[in-house]
């Protein structure tokens, strides 16, 4: 069964981390408990969508061996309904901090590749968490990398952009399946996605395109945009489509039914 | 009652070393077949061409590395340390192909190896790579 979950794309704006936010929210709704971690620490936007107090500490702290990973999680069960738990784990947004990352060396991406696998014994095996989800920088960054390396699933967002297309191809032959990772893709910003004959139509011809399984639809919604990216809409919006196509995506990961 | 015991232990110590010993030869073997199939000649040439002298099994490089390779590679950075029968477990290959695998991993400066006792622990040295 897939525990931890890699959200990744070739492109930025295919809404990796609107899909994180909400599908480990899903999880938690359903009583799981989950922990997100923003792993683009480039452009870190985590502690924006989420709201989050002040951190003391970072994930940046835990991949630099400077504090453990119970330290820099965040607790914000509160804010989902029911008995699930919800933490997350922030990439720090100051620009001494982003460009503390930018500037580390291979063998300190080897060291940080081991701290995020350390993951599976302390948090899955110790601590008892259900799921991870690492949300990840777009491309062929060494934290991306890493965290695909570490997961046990990767969701791949993409978009109609032709751009977007050919690159997260490329992507799928030559990252995913060299390291052997199971994968699957969640199509987003759907025009006319309305009509269902549409939708299978469009399902089969992704699937043949890309030649891996598909794990979702997204329509285009104009409430998420906006929503400014300003909500974790699985909670805000129980009744809306989009909250019901991220528990269809959750029940195939967790029943182990991607095809 | 000692003279038993130790007429009971000795050839099953002499058995043990004789094991120990073969076990020994064998990885040598394996590593000299390996590296013949990577067009290498001298053992002590192909070390020097292959080992970095800063080698990191950081992401790029198990991206560059070749199917086979990457496979072990990332088994043993799954575990941190392991034997190659442990690694077999992870990849469903045969023992004695994983071993060939890891010694090639360690010629080439990624990995480090340690025996203890009969057993031979290969693992990625960080202390060396900080």
């Amino acid at each position: 069964m897939s525990k931890i979950i890699a959200v990744h794309s070739y492109k930025g704006g295919t809404g990796k981390t609107l899909l994180s936010v909400n599908l480990a929210a899903t999880f938690a709704k359903a009583g799981k408990k989950v922990c997100i971690f923003d792993l683009d620490f480039r452009a870190p936007s985590l502690f924006a969508i989420l709201k989050t107090p002040h951190a003391d500490f970072w994930l940046n702290d835990y991949l630099n061996n400077t504090c453990e990973i119970d330290k820099a999680l965040i607790n914000l069960s509160s804010r989902i309904p029911g008995d699930g738990k919800f933490y997350a784990c922030l990439a720090n947004p100051s620009t001494e901090a982003i460009r503390d990352m930018s500037s580390k060396d291979r063998k300190w991406e080897m060291r940080a590749l081991g701290r995020l696998l350390a993951l599976r014994e302390t948090l899955l095996k110790d601590e008892k968490f259900d799921y991870l989800f690492f949300d990840t920088s777009p491309g062929l960054q060494y934290s991306s990398i890493n965290a695909i390396v570490a997961a046990d699933f990767v969701v791949v967002a993409t978009t109609s952009d032709r751009s977007d297309v050919d690159g997260t191809k490329r992507m799928l032959a030559e990252l995913y399946n060299l390291f052997e990772k199971k994968t699957g893709l969640v199509l987003n910003k759907v025009l006319d996605a309305s009509a269902t004959a549409k939708k299978a139509e469009m399902a089969a011809k992704i699937k043949a395109d890309y030649q891996v399984p598909m794990l979702g639809m997204v329509p285009c919604f104009c409430e998420i945009l906006r929503a400014e990216g300003n909500l974790i809409f699985v909670q805000d919006k129980p009744d809306h489509p989009f909250t019901k196509i991220l528990a269809e995506m959750a029940k195939k990961i967790e029943t182990n039914e991607v095809t | 009652m000692i003279r038993n015991d130790l007429s009971n232990k000795k050839p099953l110590n002499i058995l043990e070393k004789i094991e120990e010993s073969l076990e020994r030869l064998n990885d040598k073997i394996e590593v000299m077949i390996e590296l013949q199939k990577s067009g290498g000649g001298n053992v002590n040439n192909q070390k020097n061409s292959l080992a970095l002298p800063d080698a990191s099994l950081d992401v790029m490089t198990l991206l560059s590395m070749p199917d086979h390779l990457r496979k072990t590679a990332m088994a043993i950075c799954r575990c941190s340390r392991a034997t190659a029968e442990e690694i077999a477990e992870q990849t469903k290959r045969a023992r004695a192909v994983e071993s060939a695998y890891l010694n090639q991993l360690v010629i080439m400066g990624y990995l480090k190896k340690e025996r203890k006792g009969r057993k031979a622990y290969f693992f990625i040295d960080k202390e060396t790579q900080s």
